[in-house]
């Protein structure tokens, strides 16, 4: 099994001297394919900070990154092709463009990496199926419930064919029963097309099926 | 999918609508000044052009004809009819003063034109009505009574027959002759120069300026230059002088505030597409984090904008551009709008209005993917 991504003492300051936090702290962190790992902690613990390291859109202070065998060489590289082509983001807010239906959310994320819109378009349709949401292709967000908007989501995040999707507290902002559901499509999402995922959340409920549950304290990992 | 700007700007499209009006309600007092100053120009110097007169006489210091204040004694007629390199007999004395006609009651404003029949200065043919016939004195003389008759503009809306007041003298309108506008709409009345000396100057027999034409061999230039040292004291220039003087007098010199105006209208222009593009990218930075956080380019990012700006930009100077012709056709005043030139015009602007919409979105491609993380910012 191969390593899909990789972090070797990545360490993230704000700010400077006194009023300096210091969020992610010397972490080693290497995540497997097909893997689903769990990421938990206190608020504030640096979760999101982590995942941003590991996704590209911030840039470590120290430390190095590899994604999908490649180093990241973070001030001279354009970041923004590894996130298209390599990673899919799931956010806590949803951050679906409110202008646009569930469909056409789903084939910007092509669009912006190039994807022939007809191609992108039959894409989008089998992805949205596969989440589930057949019936809503031209809804706007507006016209959806929290679940489904996440579900939107992970289509989104999974339209480019990325190595691995973050998941930041996506079931934060939606209730037991929503939760629920889409915790479901995450095991869906592993077991049918052994999606990698690292997820970010409280749900107890997705103990058993993560491959690891990583702890994190004050900016370090406690335990796997 | 490269019509996700148009479903952007549909989901703002107040917005949109009004940024659109704000320019072309912009481009459209830049073009109508542009057409007014237009205007004024083409009427400016559409009687001297008419009279076919090339070369222009006025009093010595009076800095031309139609400048300063110029009285000339007629008795340099004769001394000019005798010059060299002028068309025998051509020289001709004029009255071009501003009058205060009481027209139907009512004080109005006109240019009298006061021009000795059958010589250059008075219009060729009515439309409508008569001339007044030709004097019988070629020079002045105490006895003789002008005819109390005017020939007006077309536009003036008067009636053959009817009667106006300048300088408490009643005169008849016996002929209406094609418009020839002076700046602003200033219609001409054109009498004869003895008509024109008893109703302004109380039959004093002096003229503002004299007219003639020089002669197919000599230029213009030539004939002006032989007068520079002569005793008499005038001043003699040529028609590209006396244009090129009236447009500065009358035109440039107080139109400079419009002019700056319209430099301000382009600024203000500019101003606005670059500030609604700035709110709106302000507004939008969230989704802007989005974008980049999913693997947006900053390229990519810059061009969702700039299309929005550009499209807005295109359809504000359109309609500014086609309003500005129709406003042009029913205002109240001759204005004259230029196509090429106001093509040039809508051009400048839609690169001002696009240059400042690139300004402000640089902002957008400066934001912060993190920001995607976040809940309200
Ligand atoms: N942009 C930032 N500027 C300053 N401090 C930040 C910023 N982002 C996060 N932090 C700080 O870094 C620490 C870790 O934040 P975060 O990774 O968001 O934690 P978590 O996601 O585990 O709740 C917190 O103390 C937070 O206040
Ligand atoms: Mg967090």
């Amino acid at each position: 099994m191969g390593i899909v991504v990789e972090g070797k003492g990545l360490t993230k300051r704000f700010g400077d001297g006194e009023a300096g936090v210091l969020a992610v702290d010397s972490v080693d962190f290497a995540i497997g394919e097909g893997e689903l790992v769990m990421l938990m902690g206190d608020s504030g613990c640096g979760k999101t900070t982590l995942i941003s390291l590991l996704g590209c859109i911030l840039t470590p202070n120290e430390g190095e990154l590899w994604i999908d065998g490649e180093q990241i060489n973070h001030p001279d590289q354009d970041l923004s092709v590894v996130r298209r082509e390599k990673i899919g983001f799931v956010f806590q807010l949803f951050h679906l463009l409110p202008y646009l239906t569930a469909l056409e959310n789903v084939i910007v994320a092509m669009d912006l990496a190039g994807k022939k819109s007809d191609l992108a378009e039959n894409r989008a349709k089998e992805l949205l199926i596969q989440v589930g949401l057949e019936d809503r292709l031209e809804h706007r967000p507006a016209q959806l419930s929290g679940g489904e908007k996440q579900r939107v989501s992970f289509a989104r995040a999974l339209a480019n064919n990325p190595n691995i999707v973050f998941a930041d507290e996506p079931t934060a902002n939606l209730d037991s029963r929503q939760s629920e559901n889409l915790m479901s499509l995450v095991r869906e999402l592993r077991q049918e097309h052994s999606t990698t995922i690292a997820i970010v959340t409280h749900h107890e409920g997705l103990r058993k099926d993560a491959d690891r549950i990583v702890q994190m304290k004050d900016g370090r990992i406690l335990s796997e | 999918m490269n019509n996700i700007f148009l479903k952007d700007m549909a989901y703002r499209r107040t917005r949109v609508v009004l940024t659109a009006i704000g320019i072309t309600v912009l481009i459209l007092l830049i073009l109508f000044l542009g057409g007014i100053m237009n205007g004024m120009r083409i009427q400016a110097t559409q009687y001297v052009k008419s009279t076919g007169a090339d070369i222009w006489i006025s009093a010595e210091g009076s800095g031309g004809a139609f400048i300063g204040f110029s009285m000339l004694i007629e008795e340099h007629m004769g001394q000019l009819n005798a010059a060299r390199g002028l068309e025998p007999h051509s020289a001709s004395p004029l009255v071009f003063a501003q009058a205060r006609p009481i027209i139907r009651g009512k004080p109005s404003k006109a240019i009298v034109v006061g021009f000795r029949p059958g010589k250059l200065g008075g219009p060729t043919h009515v439309l409508e009505g008569r001339m007044f016939e030709k004097s019988e004195f070629e020079d002045y003389s105490p006895e003789y009574v002008p005819p109390l008759q005017v020939v007006v503009d077309e536009k003036m809306g008067l009636e053959i027959g009817e009667r106006i007041v300048i300088g408490g003298k009643e005169l008849k309108v016996v002929g209406k002759v094609k418009s020839l506008m002076f700046v602003l709409d200033t219609p001409l009345l054109f009498m004869e120069i003895r008509t024109a000396q008893d109703v302004l100057l109380g039959s004093y027999p002096r003229v503002n300026m004299m007219i003639a034409k020089s002669s197919e061999r000599v230029s213009p230039e030539q004939v002006a230059k032989q007068f520079e040292y002569s005793p008499l004291k005038i001043e003699v220039r040529t028609l590209q002088q006396t244009i090129d003087d009236i447009i500065d007098y009358y035109v440039v010199s107080p139109m400079r505030a419009v002019t700056f105006l319209r430099v301000m209208l382009w600024l203000a222009a500019g101003i606005l597409v670059g500030m609604i593009t700035y709110v709106t990218t302000l507004e939008k930075t969230q989704e802007i984090g989005v974008l980049k956080a999913i693997g947006a380019s900053n390229m990519y990012v810059m061009q969702l904008i700039l299309k929005q700006v550009v499209l807005i930009s295109i359809i504000g100077v359109l309609c500014g551009l086609i309003l500005s012709f129709i406003f042009a056709a029913v205002a109240p005043i001759f204005v004259s709008i230029h196509l090429l030139e106001s093509i040039i015009v809508a051009v400048i602007s839609f690169f001002v209005c696009c240059f400042s919409g690139y300004l402000a979105a640089r902002k957008a491609v400066a934001v912060d993917p993190m920001l995607a993380f976040r809940g309200e910012i």
